[in-house]
């Protein structure tokens, strides 16, 4: 097979990243069997039509010897032959058209397992009707990144969520701008995120472990820049993690509650001198609540103070392995841990130099009167500090 | 029979209606502007396709060059963005349609036997009308370049080379997330629809029309029929693209609502009337090199094509399914699971009529005697690479495994396969087979052999690795990559492979060229060929036919040379009259002229420049003025008296 050789010619992993060879999850399974049938199929008919067409320009090549006016015989078709060809590939093609239909119905339904509903499964709060429903998550798609709502759950996120293991998830997909293309290739073929309409599609995570999506329509100028990371983990695990999420943001100076920093803030914006003797995480939340008007886009849940809507939730921006829609992380290897001073360099590169990593972002832009990075001069040191700021919001 | 060498002609009307001296029986540069000829039109759309092929070429390998290596700065994105969108648009409205307009304008009269098409300044005005668009598409590219350099600063415009994508999906197209680069594309596309489709009435008067005494329909050369059914498609998929086009282009000029969200539009409604066009214009191109293919085939055989009537009738049900099965574009856009099971087997429907296609070349090649020259290289060679496009394409069709693919570089490779491996092999060999009748020389040498080698052996190597890069996970439209997702080797060999296939290319132009120097003359017969094409002299005069031949059975030529006497050729007698041959006209290019002009400042006023919208009205006056002025004058004429051999 010409196809294996070039494979290894290339050392080419099949597992990898973002391979749907290596499905971990029903849809993602059922999709690469159908295509495998598809393969078969496709390579008969291959080996079948091309050793024919091989013979005969073998067989009835002109050769050297013999007579350039020579003329074959003038036959015009022969309709048993055409005929019985036509329904040979109709044969061939019911033999893909029966597992396509069973393959669209499969993966287009919900499951009805009752196994999946929250309530059997679920030990957290949740609202009665919720009980009797499948865990849901709102994805939307902004110009480039990711938002995910968990609506039963009072949870949201931005680049990164998670799911529980073995459970059917059910995803509501929209967008916030242009089209595109939520895509998690080991375990599920793709679904667009439209304006104007909300898509729907299920999925289920076989296997706990760190998966990798991407939008798949192009959105315009950093589209190849709009990745996306999922967990799947184990039911108690995605637990904790609920338990995690809804949790607010620490204030500044460690406390739960935010009354001392939001009169520090006060007195900051009268006479930024006072900062000379806080802490950098303490002036740069100052800095992310003042000067650099990060609390008009973004959310810092129970700050009280940021709760913007139009750019990720940094909430637990922190907890995150990754920054910039999956573009940096902060892992030194796949699988590896956060690593503390990689995270600190990548919130730094962000804030100083977004447009460098991902160009057109509104964070550098600005959108509808709200001032973008831009027209905001941000000392190196004022950078340093936001960074450390942020790499607090656990 | 050879043909007259001294003509005489006597005019009809040296004035026209309008009392301007017509540009008749000039030289130069004049005779080419104002020419109604159809072989002179031919070679005008030929080498514009050729130009923009190489300027389409030339843009795949900078983006080839940007995603060799991973997190690869070469270009910048947006620059990326604009490349394959001028890329994807380049190549099949100003590469694949304008050449294969060329084959259409070259062969339809003379296969059938007449001495024009049917409306030859409406031909003209076709042609001037694609160079109009073709312009307004690429003078964006030059408006770039003055904002590079800080001379232009339109409004809201940071991409004024169009950065939507050759399929230009709403609402990225729309006014709040793209620039003037979207009108240039809006009115470009709009003006070459207008070259289409009047392209294609005139083909198809001329086919129903024109043809010969005794050349009925099924006695059409498969080129021809293909003509015909691709000149029906035009005109059916067109109007869905030109409805598409002002909606959005009243979305973004006068603030209507038709895919704008925030005023209740709906996007999903650009992607349905889209790929109404969009997909019949993939059997636009394919239906030409299919015909292409036919010809050659039989010709380098020595047989006729096996099973005619099925192949041309195969031919209409691929043009009448592929108008029922856009929404296999759309199988990640919700369709629901009854649509996307009827779209799922719809698609697999048109592989049938395609599969019979193949089956019948492979049984012309059965029992003949095969003559391996370039041209039929190059059609044994596209029966190989079209069938693993359609092979992707079967695969495509399987809805659920499609939302794998969809989107990713398996799709890229799919149609690259159909339309390098299909089209652009097809009309290479169909430029070597005619080439000689054209031009009068013909091609010599190894060169053309090893051309198609690279061809061959670049096209694979591009495009096969591509299959696994989509199911790698590797989405298209992304101008790079992150080294841990392992794209970076198979990238690496994809962008070998892209200039493999360029080399290839490249030498098959300098074949062209070398041929037009120092070709020898290639005789009016050169590969005992079956079809009228081959009785006229090389290259045809400017009438044709010196006689109109009477046609008496398919491939009658053949017949005439090796069949019985029956067959044998006969020709309209000479009524004394003459041969009546059209005047020549200056109001085509006018209002190609016009529409260029109003394209480029309608698109500039969309981005604010002072002065433009006058100036586009302007455009529309000349439009106007050349329409009347060409109505007016009359159509005029001449008639020329060829001296034929029995007279002389």
């Amino acid at each position: 097979m010409p196809w294996v050789a070039v494979l290894f010619l290339v050392g080419c992993d099949y597992k990898s990243r973002q391979s749907t060879f290596d499905p971990k999850g029903p849809i993602a399974q059922e999709q690469l069997d159908l295509f495998m049938v598809t393969v078969w199929v496709v390579c008969f008919l291959f080996v079948a039509v091309g050793s024919v067409l091989l013979y005969a320009v073998i067989r009835f090549r002109e050769k050297k010897t013999d007579s350039p006016n020579f003329k074959p015989k003038q036959s015009h078709g022969n309709p048993v032959v055409e005929m019985g060809l036509i329904v040979v590939s109709i044969l061939m093609l019911v033999i893909i058209a029966i597992p396509t239909l069973q393959a669209i119905w499969f993966t287009h339904d919900l499951p009805e397992d009752e196994s999946n509903h929250l309530g059997q499964w679920y030990d957290g709060e949740i609202s009665e009707e919720s009980e009797e429903e499948v865990l849901t998550v709102y994805v939307y798609g902004w110009q480039w990144w990711w938002s995910f709502e968990y609506p039963q759950l009072g949870i949201t996120t931005a680049n990164e969520f998670a799911m529980p293991v073995g459970k059917v998830v059910n995803f509501e997909l929209r967008s916030r701008d242009v089209i595109h293309s939520f895509w998690l290739p080991k375990l599920a073929g793709k679904v667009d995120t439209i304006p104007g309409r909300i898509n729907s599609m299920w999925m289920q995570g076989d296997e706990v472990g760190h998966y990798y999506g991407q939008c798949a329509e192009f959105c315009g100028e950093s589209h190849a820049y709009m990745l996306f990371r999922a967990d799947v983990l184990s039911e108690e695990d995605f637990e904790a993690w609920v338990v995690e999420q809804k949790a607010g943001a620490a204030s500044p100076d460690g406390g739960e509650d935010w009354s001392g920093f939001k009169e520090s803030l006060a007195s900051y914006r009268k006479d930024p001198a006072i900062a000379e003797e806080w802490d950098d995480v303490f002036e740069g939340a100052a800095l992310f609540y003042s000067k650099g008007k990060c609390n008009t886009c973004h959310a810092v849940g129970g700050s009280g103070l940021a709760m913007g809507v139009l750019a990720p939730d940094l909430t637990h921006v922190a907890d995150r392995v990754s920054l910039g829609a999956g573009w940096l992380d902060h892992r030194a290897e796949d699988e590896g841990e956060i690593d503390p001073e990689l995270q600190l360099e990548n919130f730094y590169r962000w804030v100083r130099e977004s447009e460098k990593i991902k160009p057109g972002n509104l964070m550098y832009e600005g959108t509808g009167g709200m001032t973008g990075l831009k027209d905001i001069e941000l000392t190196d040191d004022e950078v340093r500090k936001i960074a450390i700021y942020l790499q607090s919001l656990k | 029979m050879s043909q007259s060498t001294a003509e005489s002609h006597t005019l009809v009307a040296e004035k026209s209606g309008i009392g301007l001296t017509r540009p008749d029986h000039r030289s130069g540069w004049v005779d080419w502007l104002t020419t109604v000829d159809h072989k002179k039109i031919a070679v005008m759309y030929a080498l514009a396709g050729l130009f923009f092929f190489v300027v389409g070429g030339i843009e795949v390998l900078v983006l080839r060059i940007q995603l060799s290596a991973p997190e690869m700065n070469f270009i910048s994105p947006q620059t990326y963005n604009q490349l394959f969108t001028m890329h994807g648009t380049t190549m099949i409205f100003l590469g694949a349609m304008p050449i294969i307009a060329g084959f259409f304008n070259f062969l339809v009269p003379l296969q059938i036997g007449a001495r024009d098409v049917a409306f030859p300044r409406l031909n003209a005005f076709s042609l001037w009308v694609f160079m109009a668009g073709a312009i307004v598409l690429n003078i964006s590219w030059l408006f770039q370049l003055l904002q590079v350099m800080g001379i232009f600063n339109p409004e809201g415009g940071k991409d004024i080379v169009p950065a939507i994508g050759w399929f230009g999906y709403a609402p990225l197209s729309a006014g709040e997330y793209s620039g003037i680069g979207s009108d240039f594309w809006i009115f470009g596309l709009q003006i070459l629809g207008v070259a289409s489709i009047a392209a294609s009435l005139n083909f198809i008067v001329t086919i129903l029309n024109m043809r010969a005494p005794g050349m009925t329909m099924m006695r059409l050369p498969v080129f021809t029929w293909m003509t015909l059914i691709t000149s029906f498609l035009i005109i059916f998929a067109f109007p869905a693209l030109t409805i598409a086009l002002l909606e959005l282009m009243f979305d973004r000029m006068f603030g209507t609502n038709f895919f704008r969200v925030s005023e209740g539009g709906q996007p999903i409604l650009w992607q349905h009337l889209f790929w109404i066009f969009g997909h019949p214009e993939v059997y636009i191109l394919i239906l030409p090199a299919m015909g292409v293919i036919s010809e050659i085939l039989p010709a380098f055989s020595r047989k006729p094509l096996f099973g005619y009537p099925i192949i041309v009738f195969s031919g209409a049900v691929i043009g009448f399914l592929g108008f029922a099965v856009w929404s296999h574009h759309m199988f990640t856009t919700g369709l629901g699971d009854i649509a996307t099971a009827a779209f799922s087997l719809l698609t697999m429907a048109i592989a049938v009529p395609t599969g019979v296609k193949i089956f019948n070349w492979v049984g012309t090649l059965w029992g003949g005697r095969i003559k391996f020259t370039v041209p039929m290289v190059y059609a044994v060679g596209f029966i190989w690479m079209f069938m693993m496009g359609g092979f992707s394409g079967i695969m495509h069709s399987a809805a659920p495994a499609d939302s794998q693919q969809q989107d990713t570089y398996f799709v890229v490779a799919h149609f690259h396969y159909v339309i390098i491996g299909g089209i652009v092999m097809a009309l290479f060999g169909g430029i070597y087979f005619w080439l000689p009748k054209l031009t009068g020389k013909m091609w010599e040498g190894k060169l053309g052999y090893w051309a198609v080698g690279f061809v061959v052996v670049g096209l694979n190597v591009t495009f096969f690795p591509m299959h696994f890069l989509g199911l790698f996970g590797m989405p298209r439209r992304t101008h790079t990559y992150l080294a841990e997702t392992g794209f970076g080797p198979l990238n690496m060999l994809v962008t070998i492979g892209a200039f493999i296939l360029a080399f290839g290319l490249l030498m098959v132009i300098i074949d062209m060229i070398k041929t037009l120097r120092s070709g020898k003359p290639a005789g009016q017969d050169p590969w005992d060929a079956r079809t009228l094409e081959w009785i006229t002299t090389s290259p045809p005069q400017v009438h044709n036919f010196d006689k109109t031949p009477i046609v008496k059975a398919r491939d009658a030529f053949w017949y005439d040379k090796h069949g019985d006497a029956k067959y044998k050729m006969e020709y309209e007698p000479d009524d004394g009259h003459g041969i009546h041959m059209p005047s020549q006209s200056w109001f085509p290019l006018m209002t190609g002229i016009g529409m260029m002009i109003m394209g480029i400042s309608l698109s500039l006023y969309s981005g604010g420049v002072p002065f433009m919208g006058y100036l586009g009205i302007g455009g529309i006056v000349v439009v106007t003025v050349g329409v009347y002025l060409w109505l007016f004058e009359g159509p005029g004429g001449y008639h020329l008296h060829p001296e034929s051999e029995e007279s002389k």
